[in-house]
């Protein structure tokens, strides 16, 4: 089979459809936002439906869904979590708290802004999401993963140095993990 | 109730001649102002003696006016159904308690706790040192001379659009072309 | 032979774990001879920053202390600000407090279910109680606008009257509930998985529970009878009819025993509110919240929620912001000291089922 660059279009194109149809959630609740979840994926709301199913390990793992605020000592394990996952992987922020802080702009011992430290794909605000607004988040990132624009993972390899530099910031003796991905 | 208090101020004045007693007259309470030294006795001698069997709360409070910080450790008893709190006060300089953690294990618990949003140490604990916070640099962050917002601005990002975040009632009188009315003006900062 | 003792990490992600923490887990073979917990990874400082809000600004962060159950501590702080304050409440708000938090009860329930039983791996149960859970989240949705965090039973009453006909549709999901509470127990108790995996495993004894101080249905499940809605009454407990179940044994099934009576005593404890509930004003007004400044003094507070008893010691210095905001929270005193007790001589697998009976909540251990 030639690789010219039309095939390499429709390629593209079967690769994202099946990607976009299993997205697999890893079971981290990382703060309060957890609460909705098992809702949004038992009887009522049924998220299987849509290929939106949980996975026990990171390296399973689709998509990092942060439920809510992340303290410092979090931020350390998701990142690390974040490193382990297989490409393709997207990071949903789920939350206010996740994009400016919430109400807990002032606390000393949580992050602001998620996306200084990993790269977000679909923030879904409010305090809390019903489980329709995580239906609808999902939607969204479906439908970014069909047109190829859910590329944070690629934006994170490709400015490395500038997420370290964020991340260093929340505790400067923290020996990070290399990872040779 | 009545009799149950005055009773129970009755056996801990026995013991402890220094416990001045604070009686609220319509609550099922009772208050005790210790010397920091007696607390693991009296504790003891609650629990063992009067049925003050359940540990229900350690409080503090950090009085930065008066460089003290009180702790109040609430006990209870099933059968008089009477909250006791025996309170005390420790200085804020290089601040010392006793440990109570051999009379009810779960103190162990709050004294970690203590011992690190506060800084008090708790002669004997023996519990690791880290519990709470991982590779804190600052002053215990509890203190209230901690200021929490300096902090969080220094150590993390914002997204903009916070500070303007103010108030809104300039611009949307500015777009609907009305006056400010007068009860609004007051409570504007 | 003795097998090599080999450190494990449960935790904080990991599927079974009630919540994000950690436990250092020492285990020989598939024996744990020694546990360490590490809790810290929730510690939002809600306490430091109450001390920065005012009195009803502080009362917004206050059921966010603890997700699955966030009325009795919205209830906690109420009765706390009353008590510093003097302020009365109507009699109908009392009644109304005392509808919200039974319902909240019964919902954290269904998540106990489907968590219990989910540690064991039978998922089923999962499906059928936190689909259910909805229509209680439903009415709280129509009552207070919000399906997790209410922020209704505020200092001076609740926020608003029921809506109209609100009665009735209680009523009728209590009729419904009290039908799937027996399905639940054909599914679970009837469970030849369930006995075995529960009985005998995660013992707390008499003595054990009384020197750790535990509270709720742990306490409940080794035969100690102890509510603080019977022996501390709120609100208008004192003229309800209900019992406080308890079982002997003190392992897990024990412990599901009790929490399977106390399902149904919440039901009957509703109905019973329902039926006598006067009208009148649900409201006594606060001031201006920019303004509002409570006296100076101390108050405890303490109230029965789904996992035992949590305590808020509330201190005022005169001005309008809280001096001091303490809540202790039931997994406090058990989640550690406790937990890594009871844990030596368990399976690996039967840590999670374990955490979740005894109802470990790390977000209100560090706050």
């Amino acid at each position: 089979m030639s690789y010219d660059k039309d095939s390499h279009k429709i390629f593209d194109f079967i690769q994202n459809w099946a990607r976009k149809h299993s997205i697999w959630v890893l079971a981290y609740g990382t703060g309060c936002g957890a609460i909705e979840i098992p809702p949004t994926m038992t009887s009522r709301y049924d998220a299987e439906r849509l290929g939106v199913r949980g996975a026990a390990t990171p390296r399973q793992a689709d998509v990092l869904l942060i439920t809510g605020y992340l303290t410092t000592k979090t931020l350390k394990r998701v990142i690390r979590v974040y490193e382990q996952m297989q490409d393709p992987k997207y990071v949903i922020g789920f939350g206010s708290c996740t994009i400016n802080g919430g109400m807990y702009y002032d606390s000393y011992n949580t992050i602001k802004v998620l996306d200084k430290y990993l790269p977000v794909d679909v923030y879904i605000n409010g305090c809390m999401p019903r489980p329709e607004a995580v239906l609808a988040g999902f939607a969204k990132l479906q439908q970014l993963i069909a047109e190829g624009k859910a590329n944070g993972a690629q934006k994170y390899k490709e400015n490395l140095e500038w997420y370290r530099e964020n991340q260093k910031r929340i505790s400067p003796h923290w020996v990070m993990p290399e990872y040779n991905w | 109730m009545q009799k149950l208090k005055a009773n129970l101020i009755e056996h801990i004045n026995s013991g402890f001649r220094d416990a001045v007693a604070k009686d609220y007259p319509n609550e099922n309470r009772l208050d005790f102002y210790v010397n920091k030294q007696c607390i693991p006795s009296i504790l003891t001698y609650a629990k063992d003696r009067l049925g003050y069997i359940h540990l229900s709360h350690i409080a503090i409070v950090d009085w930065l006016e008066e460089g003290e910080f009180e702790l109040i450790y609430i006990i209870w008893s099933p059968e008089e159904k009477i909250k006791m709190f025996v309170r005390t006060r420790v200085e804020r300089e290089n601040p010392v308690m006793p440990n109570i953690d051999m009379i009810w294990r779960q103190a162990n618990t709050y004294e970690r706790e203590f011992r690190e949003m506060y800084g008090i140490q708790f002669q004997g604990l023996e519990a690791p040192e880290e519990f709470i916070l991982e590779d804190w640099q600052g002053p215990p962050p509890m203190r209230r001379d901690f200021d929490t917002e300096e902090y969080a601005n220094e150590t993390f990002f914002h997204r903009p659009g916070r500070e303007d975040a103010g108030d809104v009632r300039e611009e949307i009188i500015k777009r609907s072309r009305e006056e400010i009315p007068d009860f609004a003006k007051k409570y504007s900062r | 032979m003795r097998e090599k003792a080999t450190t494990l990490y449960l935790g904080p992600q990991h599927p079974g774990i009630t919540g994000n923490m950690m436990i250092r887990l020492k285990v020989e073979g598939d024996t744990i001879v020694g546990a360490t917990t590490e809790v810290g990874y929730l510690h939002r400082a809600f306490e430091k920053l109450q001390e920065k809000r005012n009195w009803l600004q502080s009362f917004t962060l206050m059921c966010r202390f603890c997700v699955p159950e966030t009325d009795p501590m919205e209830e906690s702080y109420a009765r706390a600000v009353e008590a510093i304050e003097g302020r009365e409440v109507p009699e109908r708000a009392k009644y109304i407090r005392v509808m919200v938090l039974e319902l909240a009860r019964l919902a954290s329930f269904m998540l106990w279910y489907g968590g219990q039983n989910g540690s064991l791996g039978l998922y089923t149960m999962g499906q059928w109680s936190v689909g259910d859970r909805n229509y209680i989240l439903d009415l709280f949705e129509e009552l207070t606008g919000g399906r997790v965090y209410h922020m209704y039973i505020w200092p001076g009453g609740v926020r608003r009257d029921l809506p109209k006909g609100f009665e009735k549709r209680v009523l009728k999901t209590m009729d419904y509930f009290e039908k799937r509470l027996n399905d639940y127990d054909d599914l679970m108790f009837e469970n030849a998985i369930f006995k075995k995996r529960t009985q005998g495993v995660g013992i707390v004894d008499k003595e054990k529970a009384i020197e750790h101080g535990v509270v709720g249905p742990v306490l409940r499940g080794c035969g100690i009878r102890s509510d603080i809605r019977i022996d501390d009454p709120y609100e208008v407990y004192d003229k309800l009819d209900f019992i406080v179940p308890t079982a002997e044994g003190g392992d897990i099934w024990a412990r599901a025993l009790v929490r399977r009576q106390e399902a149904r005593q919440s039901i009957r404890i509703i109905r019973q509110v329902i039926d006598m509930m006067p009208s009148g004003s649900v409201y006594n007004k606060i001031p201006n919240p920019q303004k509002w400044t409570l006296p100076k003094g101390d108050a405890y507070v303490r109230t029965e929620a789904v996992r035992g008893e949590i305590g808020l010691y509330m201190a005022s210095d005169g001005g309008t912001n809280p001096r001091r905001v303490h809540l202790r929270g039931a997994a406090y005193v058990h989640a550690i000291t406790l937990l890594e007790d009871i844990l030596i001589g368990a399976n690996i697998a039967d840590v999670s089922a374990i955490m979740n009976s005894l109802g470990t909540c790390p977000p209100e251990i560090e706050r």
